[in-house]
């Protein structure tokens, strides 16, 4: 299944319903990546509230986008992870998350919004050509 | 009496270099070399001089191959002819013609040489006259093969240095914030010059901020990557913050998946952004101004 990718401004939402394979794992990472280097996104918001299990791989998977992503140049935030998801991460180890979470998508937004605020290229008045 | 070498070439010497200089003027008939561009006669001329003074010197020695010491004679003869053959080597270089077209000329002047040696000789000329002569220019065309060999890979690493140098630019932006522009690939040696060019930019302008454009850098590998790294880590001992800039989806792909992590760098997409972000560490900003001008 491929998993939207929706876009909000020059934020990009995705929502991961059910557990991936490991290509469509890695077809996901490559379309988010693409997508965030075309539109020159400011802000990334991976949704996980709906997966109940998350392995090492997926958890790989998701701080890999996250790396790579702010390579690009955007924020991440990794909204809804479930309190059982948590203890199991938290099981296999400390930082297999590195990137920011947020309990739900709304909070990931509002952080998403603040830490893009606080950002040079948006900050100027002189940027007239958006 | 058989005529020497020596007493032939010497007697015909003024008319064999006329000839030589005439037929060089136009292409050859079979081939062997394309006409001589006119700046080329004098150098011609000048290794004509050397070529038939040696000559004489070593006939006039009776030399003999195989008893006599070839090798000092070569040596010497070397070392004489190697002025002349270098100057008409770079002109031909200069005037971008080919290294054949210079042998030809060479073994162009053999063949009339041994011409005039067969006409002048009632009989059989001396055979090791022959086989020396034959020797002789042998050597020269090697010895001119390797000194346009040298001359090109002096140019060779000669364009190399000034490449390295032009794509290494470390560019003052804006006070205190210094742009790094990386173009091509990068190996060490080049990060340690970029490296070096970059702290002694930093330090030279109290730089707060250095922006770091990898947008022309084609392939970034585990290498390139550990080169940039050291740089990041050089200017943050320095008091400078690095903003990265104009990675491609490909790059930042393979830098997350080859395990490289560049912590709190600030990355941006563009370079415009990361000019912004500089602008902002140091405070300043870009605005419109109140009454346009025009």
């Amino acid at each position: 299944m491929k998993i939207p990718i929706l876009r909000l401004g020059r934020i990009l939402l995705a929502s991961i319903q059910e557990d991936l394979t490991d290509t469509e794992a890695m077809q996901f990472q490559s379309d988010l990546v693409n997508e965030v280097a075309e539109i020159e996104a400011l802000g990334v918001a991976v949704d996980i509230t709906a997966l109940d299990v998350v392995d090492s791989y997926m958890a790989r998977v998701i701080n890999d986008t996250a790396s790579m992503v702010r390579l690009l140049g955007a924020e991440v935030v990794i909204c809804g992870v479930q309190p059982f998801v948590a203890m199991t991460l938290i099981e296999m180890g400390r930082d297999l998350i590195g990137a920011d979470c947020t309990f739900n998508l709304d909070q990931g937004l509002e952080q998403l919004k603040t830490r893009i605020a606080s950002r040079g290229d948006i900050r100027f008045a002189g940027d007239e050509d958006e | 009496m058989t005529p020497s070498l020596s007493q032939v070439l010497k007697h015909r010497q003024d008319e064999l270099l006329e000839h030589w200089l005439r037929d060089l003027s136009q292409t050859s008939s079979d081939g062997s070399f394309s006409s001589a561009h006119p700046e080329l006669i004098e150098p011609l001329r000048e290794l004509f001089y050397v070529l038939m003074t040696q000559l004489d010197q070593a006939a006039s020695r009776e030399i003999s191959l195989a008893t006599d010491q070839p090798s000092r004679l070569e040596r010497e003869q070397q070392t004489a002819l190697e002025p002349p053959l270098k100057q008409l080597v770079a002109e031909q270089a200069r005037l971008q013609r080919s290294l054949s077209d210079t042998l030809g000329f060479l073994l162009y002047l053999k063949h009339l040489l041994f011409k005039a040696l067969f006409a002048a000789a009632d009989q059989a000329v001396e055979e090791r006259s022959i086989l020396w002569l034959d020797h002789c220019f042998e050597q020269i065309a090697r010895q001119t093969f390797d000194l346009a060999l040298a001359q090109r890979d002096r140019y060779i690493s000669e364009q190399s240095i000034s490449i390295m140098e032009l794509s290494t630019p470390v560019l003052r932006l804006w006070h205190q914030i210094l742009l790094l522009p990386l173009v091509g690939v990068i190996d060490t040696g080049r990060a340690r010059q970029i490296t070096d060019h970059l702290l002694e930019a930093i330090a030279k302008y109290e730089a707060r901020v250095t922006v770091i454009d990898l947008t022309g850098v084609p392939i970034i590998d585990t290498s390139v990557a550990q080169h940039i790294m050291k740089t990041i880590d050089a200017a943050r001992l320095l008091g400078s913050r690095v903003v990265l800039t104009g990675i491609s989806p490909e790059g930042a792909q393979t830098l997350t998946k080859l395990g490289i992590r560049f912590g709190d760098v600030i990355s941006r997409a563009s370079l415009r952004a990361g000019i912004a972000e500089a602008l902002l560490i140091t405070g300043k900003r870009i605005a419109a101004m109140e009454a346009s001008p025009r």
